[in-house]
């Protein structure tokens, strides 16, 4: 009997085990017909910055609004957050957390007319909330949360391109150089904006090699990568680049293929060229991320999971506040919009307390 | 009243992951600030109905460390650029006082700023000093710490204590510093004229030159001002002038075994030799002093008391620096057994000049008159020969030590001339030199002098004090046991103060002197502190983290502890501006100093 452990945390959906085979696409080697692993180059020293992003939604409470003209619809106090760590590839530089600031929503339903909401706090060292108010069309009881998804989503994409170098997908303009690469966690979405972004995808849930070519990624050593594919799913909708990397030896007790990585970058729809910056992030891929990436013991997603991935989650959680204490905030702030007598408000702000 | 200080770079800011309390508080420190142990802050609070409460303290801890890191080798990989952590700058603050007295907690996020002005003057109370402030050292940020010359001088207080280690402590330099900035500061308004210093010099003869200037004042003033980065050198930062001591007489023991009277010191000049005749050795009382250790036997103190009664009765004729006595003829045995040739003024009278004498004829009076029984005027209802025995024993065994500083073969010129004279109003300072004493010897000249000073004070009562600086207390007031000299001290101590005699006492370990001492010193100052005895209850008006830094302080650098401030603050003091000892002199540019040069 052979047993092997799932390299995930128990409460992580889906896990590692159940790859579920990929068959509505096309997959094309543009980089080499030889299916064989490539071994890591040094990070160049042009490139001087690298950007993890990241970002976090949060609904913060589920609401009901009635508008002055008695239209009413689903909304939701809320909040996201996205942010970047700037590093130096190379380590001369300290990390530093990068624009990790909560933006306040007041998501709400079609054709409502809502003011902002300022939330004061009892003490005035702790700061106002503020809320702003965000239309979406559809008036269903998810709507809310999904909007507020969609605003983060578009936050993080602006903030990954605005931070890295373009890639040029004309085979002629070679004038921009890998100076500055973001990383973005997990798979890319939407369309391609031109930014040279790394989509690091943690649990590989679908698995798109053909049957013949997945023992190469239990083969990969530590930082070694697979060539780059060019990858169109969803009818030809999406074009990507993909490639595999390993970031640390399994340990025997794993599943063979914990620690390996599916990255991503955006591709033109045309598969016959390889933009040379795509390359040549495929090949820093594996140094870099070994380094970026995490311990055992410090973390249960390691090492896919990165450092400074986690340090950014981490702070993102902290600049939203405490969540029990928003939601202790809105409900004496509802208490006092509906004109409680102060002494009252004080009683149910301690009840609440 | 804030105006000023509104204007003040933002320090930091209260932390709220730590307790803030009204007696200590942490805060953050705000990036590009810098914050050391012992500045002095200030926060503001406001209360619910907008009365503001300022919080008055100083930092007795500051730490740094990482934020948002779990482990404890994330470390490395913040080091490497890895992963993004913020340094935490943290101080806490000691609060020293509360304005006004409110002691509600200030509110985590409240500003902190640091001290200065007006806020300086509240956090060291320097408000309710005003004019009775002088300069007790520079605080680390060269801001001057006042103290409270009414908790000096006897008014409010009296006494001061100094503790720490020889040599790196320096508490003599302290000590001097301080008479230093009472005689210089202007503190003594109108008692400036009745005011005195009375130092006894117990090392080597390292005070005998106090009154010239020292030769490395102004290079090492001028390494501590760059060093520390002052506008100043640190007198000019204390308005305090960079000179040595005025009107300064120095006594020294007079050389034994030599004919006539030579001040026992290397460097003579300048230095008057003191000694007591022995006319005023009885008159005065002073044979209790010969005794350092009392207690030994009740019944030997019983007997000094006795023979100190008929001495004086004896010095009560005539006012010669000698005795005659008419009752005693020193047989040929005892005449050789002193080595001294016993004149005879006539044929019943002989005059007892030398101490050794006089106690040879106290030896007659009490063992050997009438066959060994003694003169029953002299014994009395005494106990035993066995303790009067005693008694002559060790009358003999201090006797070499106490003989060359009581004379009787002097002319009474001499003896008025040689007469210390502490009280002189020619001297502000008298250095009394003792190191090359024996220890009896020392002890009989401090307790003998002491008792002068406090009697004369007693009777004379004035304006102004006299400051008795000593060292060793431990020595001369022990803990344990009694003798005369601690029992001068005491009075001293529980007295002296309504009288204007203030002990600026100092020692290695006050866990070592009597209680009493200690206990009523109001300024208490330590220096560096053997960790041992740090921990120790005398030192429990230290914090604890005080406590722990007294183990590492450097020279010229103090904690000094005022009743006005709860806290124990930390200063350093300037570099003496006279000289401690002869290389430091300054050669004095005089015409045949030039002549000597050119050898002209």
């Amino acid at each position: 009997m052979r047993i092997r452990l799932d390299p995930w945390p128990i409460d992580t959906q889906g896990g590692q085990l159940s790859l579920t085979p990929f068959e509505s696409g096309e997959l094309i080697d543009v980089e080499t017909p030889r299916w064989a692993a490539i071994a890591p180059r040094d990070v160049p020293k042009r490139l001087e910055t690298v950007y993890v992003v990241d970002g976090k939604p949060r609904m913060e409470a589920r609401l009901l609004i009635e508008d002055d003209e008695g239209s009413s619809s689903f909304a939701g106090y809320g909040a996201f957050v996205v942010g970047a760590v700037k590093l130096c590839p190379h380590g001369s530089r300290p990390a530093e957390l990068e624009d990790v600031r909560a933006s306040r929503i007041l998501a709400h339903g079609p054709g409502l007319s809502v003011q902002a909401a300022r939330l004061s706090p009892r003490h005035p060292q702790t700061g106002a909330l503020e809320y702003t108010p965000s239309g979406f069309q559809d008036d269903q009881p998810t709507a809310p949360a999904a909007h507020l998804q969609q605003l983060m989503l578009r936050a993080e994409q602006e903030l990954s391109h605005g931070l890295a170098s373009r890639v040029p997908f004309d085979e002629d303009d070679d004038r921009e150089r890998l100076t500055s690469l973001t990383i973005q966690d997990g798979t890319l979405r939407g369309r391609n904006m031109g930014g040279a972004v790394v989509g690091c995808v943690k649990t590989m849930q679908t698995m798109y090699l053909p049957p013949d070519r997945i023992s190469l990624l239990s083969e990969l050593k530590p930082g070694e990568r697979t060539p780059i594919l060019h990858l169109k799913y969803g009818n030809n909708r999406v074009t990507r680049f993909t490639w595999y990397v390993r970031l640390c030896e399994a340990p025997a007790y794993l599943h063979p293929l914990a620690g390996v990585m599916r990255l991503e970058m955006y591709a033109p729809e045309e598969s016959d060229f390889l933009p040379p910056i795509v390359r040549a992030v495929a090949s820093l891929s594996g140094r870099l991320l070994c380094r970026l990436g995490s311990a055992a013991h410090k973390d249960s997603r390691a090492p896919q999971n990165l450092i400074p991935t986690a340090a950014l989650e981490q702070a993102m959680s902290r600049s939203m506040g405490d969540a029990r204490l928003v939601e202790r905030r809105i409900r004496t702030h509802i208490m006092r919009e509906m004109n409680v007598p102060a002494e009252d408000l004080r009683g149910a702000a301690w009840s609440l307390n | 009243m804030n105006g000023p200080q509104l204007s003040a770079p933002l320090l930091g800011r209260i932390l709220g992951t730590e307790d803030a309390m009204p007696t200590v508080f942490w805060f953050l420190v705000e990036q590009g600030q810098s914050v050391q142990l012992d500045d002095l802050v200030v926060a503001r609070t406001t209360k619910p109905g907008g009365q503001e409460v300022s919080f008055y303290g100083l930092i007795d801890s500051v730490r740094k460390r990482h934020e948002g890191v779990t482990f404890e080798s994330d470390v490395v990989d913040v080091a490497s650029g890895v992963l993004p952590a913020l340094v935490s700058y943290t101080a806490r603050v000691l609060v020293t006082r509360v304005d006004p007295e409110q002691f509600v907690p200030p509110q985590p996020g409240d500003s902190v700023y640091h001290a200065r002005g007006h806020d300086l003057k509240m956090a060291l109370s320097a408000d309710k000093m005003e004019a009775a402030a002088f300069p007790g050292g520079l605080l680390s940020d060269g801001q001057t710490l006042p103290i409270n010359y009414n908790f000096v001088n006897g008014k409010s207080g009296g006494h001061i204590n100094i503790s720490g280690i020889s040599g790196v402590a320096t508490k003599t330099s302290y000590a001097l510093f301080l008479l230093h900035s009472i005689f210089t500061s202007g503190v003594m308004g109108l008692d400036a004229a009745d005011t005195r210093a009375v130092i006894f010099n117990v090392k080597g003869e390292d005070l005998l030159f106090l009154n010239r200037p020292n030769n490395r004042v102004v290079q090492k003033e001028r390494d501590a001002q760059s060093a520390k980065g002052y506008p100043r050198d640190r007198y000019a930062l204390m308005g305090l002038p960079q000179q040595a001591f005025q009107d300064v007489q120095f006594l020294t023991p007079p050389r034994g075994g030599v004919a006539g009277i030579m001040p026992d010191v290397e460097r003579a000049s300048g230095t008057v030799p003191y000694l007591f005749t022995v006319r005023e050795f009885c008159a005065r009382r002073m044979l209790p002093f010969a005794f350092s250790d009392r207690n030994a036997s009740l019944n030997l103190g019983f007997v000094i008391g006795s023979i100190e009664d008929k001495l004086e009765r004896l010095s009560r004729s005539g006012d010669t620096p000698y005795i005659t006595v008419r009752d005693w003829k020193p047989d040929a045995e005892a005449q050789e057994a002193l080595n001294e040739d016993i004149q005879f003024e006539d044929l019943d009278s002989v005059r007892i000049d030398t101490l050794s004498k006089l106690i040879a004829y106290v030896e007659f009076k009490l063992l050997e008159e009438n066959d060994g029984s003694g003169d029953p005027k002299w014994t009395g209802r005494n106990p035993s020969t066995a303790t009067l025995q005693a008694f002559v024993r060790r009358l003999r065994g201090v006797q070499k030590h106490l003989g060359p500083l009581i004379r009787g073969d002097i002319s009474r010129q001499q003896a008025e001339r040689y007469s210390p004279n502490l009280t002189n109003p020619a001297y502000r300072l008298s250095v009394v030199d003792i190191h090359r004493l024996s220890g009896p010897a020392q002890m009989f000249v401090v307790g003998v002098m002491l008792r002068d000073l406090f009697e004369y004070r007693e009777r004379t009562a004035g304006k102004g004090v006299i400051f008795v600086v000593l060292d060793e207390l431990n020595k001369y007031a022990p803990r344990e046991g009694d003798s005369p000299i601690k029992d001068v001290l005491l009075d001293i101590a529980e007295r002296g103060r309504s009288l204007g005699i203030i002990l600026i006492g100092a020692q290695q370990t006050a866990s070592e002197v009597e209680r009493r001492i200690v206990s009523n010193a109001a300024i208490r100052v330590v220096g560096r502190l053997d960790m041992a005895e740090a921990e120790r209850p005398e030192y429990r008006f230290l914090p604890q983290s005080f406590r722990a830094r007294a183990g590492i302080l450097q020279p010229g650098t103090m904690l000094v502890s005022q009743p006005d401030v709860p806290n124990p603050v930390l200063i350093n003091y300037p570099f003496p501006a006279w000289a401690t000892r002869f290389e430091e002199v300054q050669e004095e540019v005089s015409e045949a100093n030039i002549q000597d040069l050119f050898g002209l």
